[in-house]
């Protein structure tokens, strides 16, 4: 080949190489702005839920934040193409939690619903009972005094579940409420049980 | 004895409830549940409203045990 051929040959080589190299950071320029809007927006959907998802799904919240964070960093690293599926991702799921978290805030109303209709009855018939039988010569069969002793602690560990269960309900923090109105019934049922009491079928 | 807490199930109703049986008194009913007679006026109070007199229960009556 004569020396020109080489010549025109290596400019040739280098203007394709030139050529990808622009393709390639226009390809990336033109994924950044995408990332960009894609973040933004799963950034702002999470923060349209994050209010009642962290109170109800906080787990789920936790794993969507992660995902988010891995856009960023994918975004930081400039591989946007992997920022804008992750961000995209996110966002969809967001609606999602919303749901989940509604889903999960009206289960727990419902709940707390019939727990704070139920309980009280329970430790009312609860307390009658102890309140006769501590009057009673003879207890009955089944029924001995350390038995009745213990259901009257258990009747107090009630009341204060009880106590602390509403308290949790009225600063808000449902999820916590019905944790300590659960402990409550548990308690409610244990003393029921040892007094040879039948527990109401909701209890069970 | 017989004794129930009644309503449909889901329900979160405490109340135990005893039906009467041939034979029985409240003071008999009152040793089943409390292991003494003498607490029988604690049922004859919880009824007042279907009893009139402890010396007269029916067979069949359900009575509320407190």
């Amino acid at each position: 080949m004569p020396k020109s051929g080489w010549f025109w040959k290596g400019i040739s080589n280098g203007l394709v190489l030139v050529a990808a190299a622009v393709t390639l950071v226009s390809c990336e320029s033109a994924d950044k702005a995408p990332a960009t809007a894609a973040i933004t927006a799963a950034q702002g959907a999470i923060d349209a839920v994050k209010g009642e998802a962290a109170k109800y799904v906080p787990d789920q919240l936790s794993a969507l934040e992660g995902t988010l964070a891995s856009a960023k960093a994918s975004f930081e690293k400039q591989d946007y193409k992997a920022a804008l599926a992750s961000a995209q991702d996110v966002a969809a799921k967001a609606k999602d939690l919303g749901s989940a978290a509604a889903a999960k805030k009206a289960e727990l109303a419902k709940s707390w619903e019939g727990l704070s209709g139920g309980l009280p009855q329970m430790a009312e018939a609860i307390k009658s009972r102890v309140d006769i039988l501590s009057q009673s010569k003879k207890l009955p069969a089944g029924l001995d005094k350390d038995k009745l002793e213990s259901a009257k602690a258990g009747l107090a560990s009630l009341n204060q579940s009880w106590t602390e269960a509403s308290a949790a309900f009225q600063s808000g923090n449902m999820t916590d409420a019905i944790a300590k109105a659960q402990a409550a019934k548990a308690k409610a049922v244990e003393c029921m049980t040892a007094l040879n009491m039948p527990v109401p079928e909701a209890a069970k | 004895m017989a004794t129930t807490n009644e309503p449909s199930s889901g329900s979160w109703d405490a109340t135990q409830w005893h039906e009467v049986k041939k034979g029985e008194t409240l003071w008999k009913i009152a040793e089943h549940y409390y292991g003494d007679g003498s607490l029988h006026t604690k049922i004859f109070e919880a009824n007042r409203d279907t009893l009139k007199d402890p010396n007269l229960i029916r067979v069949g009556q359900r009575l509320r045990i407190p």
